[in-house]
């Protein structure tokens, strides 16, 4: 009974947190645009919400999950269920986002203070976290599609909305269509489960004993407990999965959007990259993990892979401070999948939880610096990008709070120890190594390659920490004359990097700062199957990772700190290949996007002449025809018309002759026909 | 020897000519005299036609009432035209149309 009480409680409790954000949306959606009290509703909307799921979250983790449903429509025998599910894996979820969705209102307060669309911007702040708190604890696949539109067009909005930008425009169309193409995947998903399982209730699917549990591919055939299908169905439903997974979270193809979506305010990117949208595509394979067989994972693995090895060496020589953050995201999700790939269920999560805490960490801290450099642009009437890191340096000094942050959250971006970073994705690397074990010498290179990546990771985030903080302020050596007047900001912009800072190091997550293994977040979500191996590689990989990451921080902090003169040639292949992000835009702006355009012109084309021709054809005929009866009417009907009437009037007017009312006329006339009938009956 | 037939021509004659009067004249007394012959055109008839009644002088007789009603209807029509012309100040009949519809 008590079970039972506190299950509804946590539903009530549950209700509330998701609804809060829609309500502070709604309550700012009809205040005026100007208004400066938006900001806190949604504010204090998130604080609730966020209190609520950590109330949640304390119930529900590591106790049985909860799941209350109830009929939603009935189409013929079918009946749909729509509910909410809370286990382990949404309850984190719920909290995460809540969390990390705190700070960045916090600090937004600030940094869209001056914004004439302040309220609008909290509008769209609160509907997206609604979309993504929704969906976390959605349990009905047909309502998460839902929600996961909603992040996809909240994104949307949030990407453009300083619209008058044309970059930003762009950048919002671009993730638009590019998550267009994921959810096509999703959809296509939804469809062929619900054909297999006639259900669309997520937990009677992929539960421990779900139905996909029980359906087996055997002789070209997908035999579930309801229904048959062509295994070749499976396969295809895994690839929208993974298609609608690739969009969200930004994994190669479907990734150019992420580095685009930084047109967008700094704060957006900070929850778009840590909490919110690049979240839900490892969420909902984290949701439909079971669905997947051992060659899909593998394929997911390789994507993971050669996603995270790509964006880390892109990153390694832009020069946009915001650009370089997207593509470490990128690059870091690329670890989740990859984790997810080799069976690393839990550590993918937990990298996922760890990496929202220093990512949107060092984006608010990114946020700060590219703030002060668009107060000295604007100061000084410079004509600089405020977000390239070639004029930044020295900053340190400048904006103490905001380094030291930054310097927490990058070391736990590049996974040194005591930091949340190093748990996770160590975590990660081990399980990689450990997977590739039993097998062929080839799946070797997928560690390898990650282990090598992270590596890379280092020596980007070096690079930025070192560039942006250390050294001298490089501005001032081209302009001399800048005025300088530099600070952290007041405290709704330090309190969130404070928080922020302390949740990314270990004792939140593991009392034991070296083991992965000890962390609460792993032990909550790793199947029980899972053996704690005492393989060589939990000594080995931890220690080459750290050692050689350290020697490359070193010669990191040569290159850039010192300003040793030294600089990498910039025209070598490598060079162009990453600073021109691989091509891949290039690739898809010749492959696709032309072609589309060009399409889209020849359709136009066909439209106006063709068409229209068609059209203005038919227009000029019946003009004609109308014309032409315009002409019988006037000339013919009413011409017989007016001959009948001139008949009449002339027969009127011979008749009317006879009454001139002159009496010898009369007489006379009497006389003539007189005479006449005289005449008549002589000759008859 | 004046025969029958020539008095049916003189007859005819008056006939014809008072016809012609009533028909063309400008004016209403002129008319009235057109009347008058076309009127003793019939009284002529009457008397020639007289000779081959069975009774001796009743065609003159006859003529005798005509002329005296003749005289009464000239002078009923005298006080019509008297009339007509305190009214419209004009005695020629294609003026007096306010029949006229």
């Amino acid at each position: 009974m008590d079970n039972f009480l506190h299950s509804i409680q946590s539903l009530n409790y549950t209700v509330a947190a998701v609804a809060l954000p829609l309500l502070a949306a709604l309550i700012n959606f009809c205040m005026p645009v100007k208004s400066k009290a938006a900001g806190w509703i949604s504010t204090i909307a998130i604080l609730l919400s966020c209190i609520l799921s950590a109330k949640v979250f304390a119930t529900v983790w590591n106790h049985p999950q909860i799941h209350a449903q109830r009929i939603w429509f009935t189409i013929g025998q079918t009946q749909v269920y729509a509910g909410i599910l809370l286990n382990n894996l949404s309850v984190l979820m719920l909290l995460l986002v809540s969390v990390i969705a705190l700070p960045v209102h916090i600090y937004s307060t600030a940094y869209m203070k001056h914004d004439d669309r302040c309220s609008r911007y909290f509008t769209y702040l609160s509907f997206f976290c609604f979309s993504m708190l929704a969906l976390v604890v959605i349990d009905s696949l047909v309502l998460f599609y839902a929600f996961w539109e909603l992040v996809g067009f909240s994104s949307y909005l949030l990407i453009g909305f300083w619209f008058t930008k044309d970059k930003a425009v762009q950048a919002n169309k671009k993730a638009f269509i590019m998550n267009r193409v994921g959810d096509i995947g999703l959809l296509s998903a939804i469809i062929i489960l619900f054909a297999q399982f006639h259900t669309f209730d997520m937990d009677t699917i992929f539960a421990g004993k779900g139905l996909i549990a029980q359906a087996v591919i055997k002789n070209g055939l997908w035999a579930g407990p309801v229904s048959q299908i062509p295994a070749i169905w499976q396969y295809v439903a895994c690839a929208g999965i993974f298609l609608a997974v690739a969009a969200k979270s930004a994994q190669f193809p479907l990734h150019t959007w992420l580095p685009d979506a930084m047109e967008g305010p700094t704060s957006v990117s900070a929850l778009i990259h840590a909490a919110t949208m690049v979240a839900a595509g490892v969420f909902l394979l984290g949701r439909v993990y079971p669905m997947f067989t051992e060659m899909e994972l593998t394929i997911l693995a390789c994507i993971g892979c050669f996603t995270a090895f790509m964006a880390a060496t892109i990153a390694l020589t832009q020069n946009d401070l915001k650009r370089i953050l997207a593509y470490s995201t990128i690059s870091q999700l690329g670890f989740m999948i990859l984790a997810m790939g080799v069976g690393a269920y839990a550590s993918s999560l937990f990298h996922l939880a760890t990496h929202a805490f220093f990512k949107c960490l060092l984006f608010l801290v990114a946020g700060i610096v590219i703030h002060q450099m668009q107060h000295i642009k604007d100061d000084n009437h410079l004509d600089i990008d405020p977000q390239d890191i070639t004029h930044m340096g020295g900053l340190r000094k400048k904006l103490p709070v905001t380094f030291i942050a930054a310097v927490i959250g990058a070391l736990a971006l590049v996974g040194l120890p005591l930091t949340s970073g190093y748990l996770s994705k160590d975590g990660i690397l081990i399980q990689a190594f450990e997977w590739s074990d039993g097998r062929n010498v080839w799946f070797k290179i997928i560690p390898v390659i990650a282990l090598l990546t992270s590596w890379l990771t280092a020596f980007y985030v070096a690079r930025l920490i070192f560039k942006v903080f250390f050294g001298e302020f490089r501005l001032l050596k081209t302009k001399p004359d800048v005025k300088l007047h530099l600070g952290d900001g007041n405290w709704p912009y330090t309190l969130p990097l404070i928080l922020l800072a302390v949740c990314c190091l270990f004792p939140l997550f593991s009392f034991n700062p070296l083991s992965y293994e000890r962390a609460w977040l792993f032990e909550g979500l790793r199947s029980s199957t899972h053996n704690t191996g005492e393989s060589i590689y939990h000594s080995l990989v931890p220690i080459s990772v750290n050692v050689i990451s350290l020697l490359v921080l070193f010669t990191a902090y040569r290159i850039y700190a010192w300003e040793s003169g030294f600089a990498f040639s910039q025209r070598g292949y490598f060079y162009r290949l990453s600073y021109n992000q691989w091509y891949i835009d290039n690739l898809y702006k010749r492959a696709i996007v032309n072609p589309v355009l060009r399409l889209g012109s020849a359709c136009f084309w066909i439209d106006r002449t063709v068409v229209d021709g068609l059209l203005h054809l038919l227009a000029r005929i019946s003009g004609a025809i109308a014309k032409l009866a315009a002409w019988t009417d006037e000339y013919i009907v009413d011409g017989f018309l007016h001959l009948l009437a001139a008949l009449v009037q002339s027969i009127g007017n011979f008749a009317r002759k006879f009454q001139s009312g002159k009496v010898q006329y009369y007489l006379f006339s009497m006389l003539v026909i007189v005479l006449l009938l005289f005449i008549l009956k002589i000759l008859i | 020897m004046i025969t029958l037939t020539d008095f049916l021509v003189v007859s005819v004659a008056l006939f014809c000519i008072g016809l012609y009067m009533v028909v063309s004249k400008r004016n209403a007394i002129q008319i009235l005299i057109g009347i008058e012959l076309i009127l003793n055109a019939a009284i002529l008839n009457l008397v020639a036609f007289g000779k081959y009644d069975k009774v001796n002088n009743s065609g003159q007789i006859f003529a005798l009432f005509a002329i005296v009603l003749a005289a009464a209807t000239t002078a009923v029509a005298l006080a019509i035209i008297l009339n007509v012309y305190r009214r419209y100040k004009t005695i020629d009949p294609n003026e007096i149309n306010k029949l006229k519809d």
